[in-house]
């Protein structure tokens, strides 16, 4: 081997770079862990671990300026530390296998801490009994769905005996907050967002304010919207709020108000009544649950909960699949990627919450776990018996 | 004499205070002879779980004055006798100064000032009470998290005004003057009661007479049966084995089949023979009542009065105080009689480690769970692992350092434990996202074997620094001695903290799908992991001993941070409970751990102890 390379290499799995890895890793975790009183779990990892730089706006501008490195950006020096140091030891002849499956079950760690970050998917199902779904719904996403008009159905039920169907376009909430107009394939309307806040306040307002846009149909006429900050807490919700006009054939259709809470708002378009509705992401399954029972034990005499179950029945035309699953702390369902979690329950005891995730890669940690538990055991307990031997 | 005490003391020591300790499991005898340990060990059902009344009355206790016992009079009252004259002697009951009110400007507001005393009965109190009544109304107006000193303190003190008033009405009803008179009284109005209510119910006349006698009782057992905290009339034969009920259910339960349950009588025979002094129908009511359960309720009965050898022994208690007895001693074994006063001071860590396993083992058994519940059992079993290390060390080292640093985190971590027992039975059921004892039986037990074994590595460390520059005592021979145990037992702290941290990772990927979610809890888990690895990769070859151990110390912050620390934070899946002078009690530990840093981190030539220099100035020397 080169020699250039060689010091590069020795260089970059040096200890002095793998404690300062450490070292800003912690940095890094206490940060997130005191930034989560202020930005809630989601909001702190997003701002020091799920990225390569840590920015910090720069008092009075709207410039932002990287300060620190990132979780993203450490854990890529820590794996290429490791490697580097691993491919090194090796070549010298001086690798001690113990410690060679324990830096390599930390790797794993890693990627699959990267893996999760890239490719995991987390969504929820709030089913009602006897309610039948084929979607899930996104938690922090939002998209404004286009759908066949029908009469509207009372606002606020929602227990539908059949699955809802996809809709005809949807528009994600990337391109809500890109804006400008958006073509509809196949259908005779384009949609053109005017203004789109992640999160706020609607309230009813008697004259327009000068400068404020209009709205001109729906139901969200005499309402305005009060912009919020980012909700801090993971339980507290936000209401993504959207000003849409519709456009066809180069002339407008009229300006809505979209919002979660408003609705579907029917719109009507060569010939066509179409729903337009706001509503949190879906994602689409390829199979039904239906949720016949929800039960939720305490322990006599208290509120302390001992335990909550969801009885689904799963129906899968393709894969000829017709059951019944009971799901319950602990003890999920897996099936076709998905994993469901009993999460949590309201209305009564009559609504089931189901967490939802696809994570292609949840056997990494487990494999590490037992990688680097041998690996440590090995290295230690060699140790140990050395120090026995001539004290 | 002194040579005698000598050569004995190392067995004699251990001997004496097992004694003392066997000597607490018996009952105190009383001079009226009434059987009041039999009643602490009659089981009731308590916050989801069948246990004797003993626990609930020394639990209650602690959590109304912060302790198990009142003095009345120069005698003590036990909490079981406590909870036996608040429901048949309220008036009496009413007289024991029960009520712990620290706080000056609560004790302003109920009109109590000025006066040095720091404990009131409910007969000084009731005076006061309908000002507390408004300020607590007006306190819990406001968001907790903005809430004055003033406002927690008062509404602190209206709860345990509720927590009172509830057992007052547990048994009997709190104002009753002649219980089975009443229940007499009330069986009487009962059948014509009945047959109006079916009366008015069918449309055939109203007989309000009858109704207006027995809407009365009805909102009085109404009363107890919705602020009795615990259930005391056992299930009867045929019940399902979780239908306990408290006494207002047992008498309302007339109204609805006729008949009350029949134990409600047993309980009110008991209260009034107490209350008569008659000790012997006393003793005859409970031994009758005991024999029932004996044989219809057998599984309950044997674990109350198991339970109740438990509470009488307080093994941890035990344990704290002979922990701080070897700790003096080993301490003392450092200036005379080395080897007689270590061996005493090993042994008798040794009798405490007993205790507290016999301790742990009996909680164990009686929840059927594994160790670690909670955070008081946390610090229960944090204090064990490091106390066995300790003693481990100590016996392949023999030279006194095993012994103090077991004992001193031994008696700390019981310490913590003790004060945090005073927030309620410390054996509450498990919410059913923790219920899994295989969890908790591998990720909570190791995580908490690595966090005994950062503390220990981190008082080890305190020891190294405090002898190298506070005394002459750290030559050569020994800071190797230190630094190597040092070294070993991090290791041993990243094996457990490691696999403890990913268990618990691989427990929340199956509980809710999400393997790591940066959560504080797990954060504070990673810190550790994290920071052991750090000690294990700059020891390797850069930096000095004394710096090693001054980041071993820093371990001892970290991990504080993550035991209790997050806990104050009061965000994620894993907060369980807040706690104010804890917080205290946190930032004195931290700074105290920085002071000995600091200290740690002064040059070798400034120290005490002559050490071997330093192959250079800069922890971080050039690679060789």
């Amino acid at each position: 081997m080169q020699t250039s390379m060689k010091r590069t290499l020795e260089a970059l799995g040096s200890l002095k770079l793998a404690v300062v890895g450490m070292v800003l890793l912690m940095l890094l975790v206490g940060a997130c862990t005191l930034a989560q009183v202020r930005l809630g779990i989601y909001g702190a990892v997003a701002v020091y671990i799920r990225t390569f730089l840590v920015w910090v706006r720069v008092p009075g501008t709207a410039l932002s300026v990287p300060v620190f490195p990132g979780g993203g950006f450490v854990g890529l020096l820590l794996i290429v530390n490791m490697t580097a140091s691993l491919v090194t030891r090796w070549s010298a002849g001086r690798l001690k296998p113990g410690l060679a499956l324990t830096h390599i079950g930390v790797i794993l760690l890693l990627a699959g801490e990267f893996q999760t970050a890239f490719r995991a998917h987390e969504s929820s199902l709030s089913i009602e009994v006897g309610q039948t779904l084929d979607y899930t719904e996104a938690t922090r996403r939002t998209e404004l769905a286009i759908e066949e008009g029908k009469a509207p159905a009372a606002h606020g039920t929602k227990a539908e005996a059949t699955p809802a169907g996809k809709p005809l376009a949807t528009i994600s909430e990337r391109d809500l907050a890109r804006g400008g107009e958006l073509a509809l394939p196949g259908l005779p309307v384009s949609l053109k967002v005017l203004r789109f806040l992640r999160n706020g306040h609607l309230v009813m307002q008697k004259e327009a304010a000068a400068g404020a846009i209009v709205v001109t149909a729906g139901s969200g006429r005499k309402l305005t919207v009060v912009e919020l900050p980012a909700a801090t807490s993971d339980d507290e919700p936000e209401t993504p709020v959207a000003y849409v006009e519709a456009v066809a054939g180069g002339k407008s259709l009229g300006v809505w108000l979209v919002s979660p809470v408003l609705g579907p708002q029917v719109l009507e378009a060569g010939g066509r009544k179409l729903a337009l509705s706001m509503h949190p992401e879906r994602v689409w399954m390829p199979f039904t649950l239906t949720l016949k029972h929800f039960s939720h034990d305490v322990y006599p005499g208290t509120d302390i909960p001992r335990n909550f179950s969801s009885l689904v029945r799963l129906v899968d035309a393709e894969r000829h699949e017709d059951r019944d699953v009971l799901i319950w702390m602990n003890h999920p369902l897996r099936y076709r990627g998905l994993t469901f979690y009993q999460a949590s329950y309201g209305k009564g005891d009559t609504l089931s919450v189901l967490q939802v995730v696809r994570n292609p890669g949840w056997i990494l940690p487990y494999l590490s776990c037992l990688i680097v538990t041998v690996g440590m055991a090995w290295h230690f307990l060699l140790r140990l018996a050395a120090a026995r031997r001539d004290p | 004499m002194s040579a005698l005490l000598k050569k004995h003391l190392a067995w004699l020591a251990p001997v004496l205070i097992a004694l003392w300790v066997a000597g607490s499991l018996r009952a105190p005898k009383r001079a009226d002879g009434a059987d009041i340990a039999g009643f602490a060990a009659l089981p009731v059902l308590h916050e989801g779980r069948v246990k004797p009344l003993d626990t609930v009355a020394r639990s209650s206790l602690l959590a109304l004055r912060g302790k198990q016992t009142i003095p009345v009079r120069g005698r003590t009252v036990g909490a079981a006798e406590w909870l036996l004259d608040m429901n048949a002697r309220p008036g009496v009951a009413d007289t024991y100064e029960v009520f712990g009110i620290d706080s000056p400007d609560v004790l302003g507001a109920a009109g109590l000032g000025p006066t040095d005393r720091r404990r009131f009965s409910m007969k000084e109190l009731q005076p006061g009470l309908p000002e507390l009544g408004s300020q607590a109304e007006q306190a819990d107006a406001v968001p907790a998290r903005e809430r004055s000193r003033f406002q927690v303190a008062i509404l602190g003190l209206n709860s345990r005004f509720m927590t009172y008033r509830g057992l007052q009405n547990s048994l009997a009803p709190g104002d009753t003057a002649d219980y089975p008179g009443e229940i007499a009284a009330y069986a009487k109005v009962l059948g014509p009661g009945i047959k109006a209510l079916h009366a008015h119910r069918t449309g055939a006349g109203i007989d309000r007479k009858a109704l207006s006698a027995l809407g009365g009782y009805f909102r009085r057992y109404q009363y107890m049966a919705e602020s009795a905290p615990f259930r005391a009339l056992p299930p009867r034969d045929g019940d399902p084995a979780d239908a306990w009920e408290n006494a207002g259910e047992g008498l309302i339960e007339g109204m609805q089949t006729g008949e009350i349950h029949p134990h409600v009588a047993v309980f009110a025979g008991l209260l009034d023979a107490w209350k008569r002094g008659d000790a012997k129908a006393f003793n005859a009511g409970l031994g009758e009542y005991r024999r029932w359960l004996a044989d219809h309720a057998p599984k309950a009965a044997r674990a109350a009065v198991a339970e109740v050898l438990f509470n009488r022994a307080q093994p941890f208690y035990a344990g704290m105080v002979i922990y701080v007895l070897a700790l003096l001693l080993g301490f003392a074994a450092w200036l005379v009689w080395p080897e007689t006063l270590r061996l005493t001071a090993f042994r008798l860590m040794a009798l405490a480690w007993g205790i507290h396993t016999a301790g742990l083992a009996f909680r164990i058994i009686l929840q059927g769970r594994p160790p670690v519940t909670n955070l008081y059992s946390s610090a229960v079993f944090v204090g064990w692992a490091s106390v066995g290390l300790g003693l481990e060390l100590e016996r392949r080292f023999r030279n006194g350092l095993g012994t103090v640093v077991g004992a001193l985190i031994g008696f700390v971590t019981l310490i913590i434990a003790h004060h945090l027992a005073a927030q309620g039975d410390s054996m509450e059921m498990m919410r059913a996202v923790l219920d899994s004892n295989f969890w908790l039986a591998t990720h909570v037990v190791t995580i908490t074997i690595g966090y005994a074994a950062t503390y220990l590595a981190g008082v080890l460390a305190i020891a190294y620094i405090l002898r190298g520059t506070l005394t002459r005592s750290l030559d050569e021979a020994q800071a190797a001695a230190l630094s190597g145990m040092v070294y070993g037992i991090v290791a041993f702290a990243l094996f457990f903290s490691f696999i403890g941290t990913v268990l618990g990772g691989i427990w929340a990927d199956q509980s809710w799908g999400r393997f790591w979610g940066w959560d504080p809890k797990e954060n504070g888990a990673l810190l550790i992991v994290l920071w052991m690895a750090v000690i294990l990769h700059a020891r390797n070859r850069y930096v000095s001993d004394r710096v090693i151990m001054v980041m071993a110390v820093f371990g001892n912050v970290i991990t504080s941070l993550s035991w209790f620390g997050v806990n104050m934070l009061g965000i994620g899946l894993h907060s369980y409970g807040f706690m104010d002078r804890a917080f205290l009690w946190l930032s004195v530990f931290v700074a105290s751990q920085l002071a000995v840093m600091g200290l740690g981190l002064m040059p070798l030539h400034r120290w005490r102890s002559r050490l071997p220099g330093e192959p250079g100035p800069s922890p971080f020397l050039p690679e060789r």
